[in-house]
């Protein structure tokens, strides 16, 4: 009864979510279902395929809910990432035509907005539902945050490449990938002031105003703009100050135990 | 029991939203009414494992959501419907379903088929692929019972599941109502108690954070006759007496008076 590759009798007469397999002399018309047989063709019809990132995440997480749960995450959607594509482009630009690694300057800034707006209350409406499925929420925020880290760290190296760094103040090692340690320190305080506060908005703030003072700071204390980026004094104190960002974020996001 | 409840308190800051609740219930359908700020949504959020307790005992399909295997499992089984749904306003109905089936960790099979059926169930076939923004009041709250149905819940727990339906769609969710309830324990809060009458077997009725009353509708109506209670219908008498006769109680400390005494226990 197969025609053209489509099992009709599969579709037709499979049973429902008990499992049971039909009794093959209940084949006649009589028999028919026809709110089950219904349900197997709108479920033929309405099947969502899934595209080639999601298959491959659901494949590398070994969970299709998380795998949905990424491919869903607002700052990874085509607007937003084609917003960050645009700025670092624009500050790989600002970097050929001035000599100051603007992409280093902006790309932790824009990384720990990717990163606040990744996951949680006010960010993704269904929050409160998600909260309540078998896929762990804190698990959501881990794979979401890495997958935007990970994206961010990515766009911000091709843009620090393309920028050819030249007549940067420093060593094209440290400018081109020194950034990615005060950026892991800035997502790491936006995701827990957003996890902390429960918004986005105030992870944001949080993220870009540590940035800000930390890059002025640096000017005014040695008269350099890149300081932030090029002292390599500060990433110890960078990757401690993440660490415990990310232990805050771990905490906020807990379940308490003993409710019994 | 599918749900179990021992002196479960809740408190925000020094308000107790829920003052000590025990109830059981097995399979069938649970009402609980009560006025705005009773601590109906509180309750619910608790046994939706959303809302941790402030102290007390609770234990979901025989298992204690405190501990994150146990918590998982009872999610796999669960059902939830908030008091306010968010949604993605880009997904379609499918898409919307589909999304909570996986976060229940359905397995991918049986996720199409499940999916039809929920959205079937509730009427929204003619709108499968509509995106959830182009959809009307009601027909989102279809949408969302139907994400929590889509996995077959042994436990279902729906916070004013027929607010923004028409009168036929909600004899129509009734009558689904008393379908899952024949195999699972369904929760439903709502101030409709017309819905209580025609899909609950059992019905709690709160006010303050504590349970005041524990029957079965013919009960709660008994209640309200010859009381002179308001209400146009038996049930809103007995509802209104029930209450009028909580609040004559003078008021005790929250932990105090939690649990339905057997003045008020039907």
């Amino acid at each position: 009864m197969t025609d053209e590759g489509v099992n009709w009798e599969a579709i037709f007469f499979r049973d429902g979510a008990n499992g049971t397999e039909p009794d093959g002399l209940g084949l006649s018309p009589p028999d028919v279902d026809l709110t089950r047989v219904w349900t197997g063709v709108a479920a033929e019809v309405w099947r969502r395929r899934p595209g080639p990132a999601e298959r491959l995440a659901a494949r590398a997480l070994r969970s299709p809910g998380l795998a949905r749960a990424l491919v869903t995450t607002p700052s990874l959607l085509l607007g937003w990432v084609i917003a960050t594509l645009l700025v670092l482009a624009a500050g790989a630009a600002a970097t050929l035509g001035t000599g100051t690694p603007y992409v280093a300057l902006l790309a932790p800034a824009v990384a720990g907005a990717g990163i606040a707006y990744a996951y949680g209350p006010g960010i993704d409406p269904a929050w409160e539902l998600s909260q309540s499925t078998a896929v762990s929420d804190r698990m959501v925020l881990l794979v979401r945050a890495l997958a935007v880290f990970g994206l961010n760290a990515a766009v911000g190296l091709a843009a620090s490449g393309v920028s050819g760094l030249s007549g940067v103040s420093g060593s094209a090692a440290t400018v081109t990938f020194g950034w990615l340690v005060p950026m892991t320190a800035v997502c790491a305080l936006a995701l827990a002031a957003a996890t902390v506060s429960r918004s986005a908005n105030v992870g944001v703030a949080a993220g870009m105003s540590g940035w800000v003072i930390t890059v002025l700071a640096g000017q005014a204390d040695g008269g350099r703009l890149t300081a932030a980026i090029t002292d390599s004094s500060l990433f110890l104190p960078y990757l401690a100050f993440a660490a415990c960002c990310g232990a805050v974020a771990w905490f906020a996001t807990r379940i308490p135990r003993g409710t019994s | 029991m599918n749900i179990e409840l021992s002196e479960l308190t809740r408190r925000f800051g020094r308000t107790y939203a829920v003052a000590g609740v025990s109830m059981e219930a097995g399979p069938g359908v649970f009402g609980l009414l009560g006025p705005n700020g009773a601590g109906k949504t509180s309750l619910l959020r608790m046994m939706a494992t959303v809302l941790p307790p402030t102290s007390g005992r609770l234990r979901l399909l025989g298992r204690d959501p405190g501990s994150p295997g146990p918590r998982r499992e009872i999610r796999r089984r669960l059902g939830y419907l908030p008091q306010n749904l968010g949604y993605y306003p880009g997904f379609t109905v499918v898409e919307f379903v589909e999304y909570f089936a996986l976060l229940k960790d359905m397995p991918p099979g049986r996720v199409p088929r499940a999916v039809a059926a929920a959205v079937e169930q509730v009427g929204l076939g003619d709108k499968a692929k509509a995106k959830l923004r182009t959809l009307s009041g009601g027909m989102l709250r279809r949408a969302g019972i139907a994400q929590a149905i889509v996995n077959d819940p042994d436990l279902l727990l729906l916070d004013e599941p027929t607010a923004g339906l028409d009168p036929e769609q909600r004899v129509a969710f009734r009558a689904i109502l008393r379908g899952l309830g024949e195999r699972a324990t369904v929760v439903v809060s709502t101030h409709l108690v017309e819905d209580v009458g025609a899909a609950c077997s059992q019905v709690a009725l709160m006010d303050a954070g504590k349970v005041v009353f524990d029957g079965t509708p013919g009960e709660l109506i008994a209640r309200g006759e010859g009381s002179g209670a308001a209400g146009d219908a038996p049930l809103e008498r007995g509802y209104s007496a029930v209450l009028a006769a909580a609040r004559s109680v003078p008021a005790t400390r929250p932990a105090a008076g939690i649990q339905p005494g057997p003045e008020n226990r039907a």
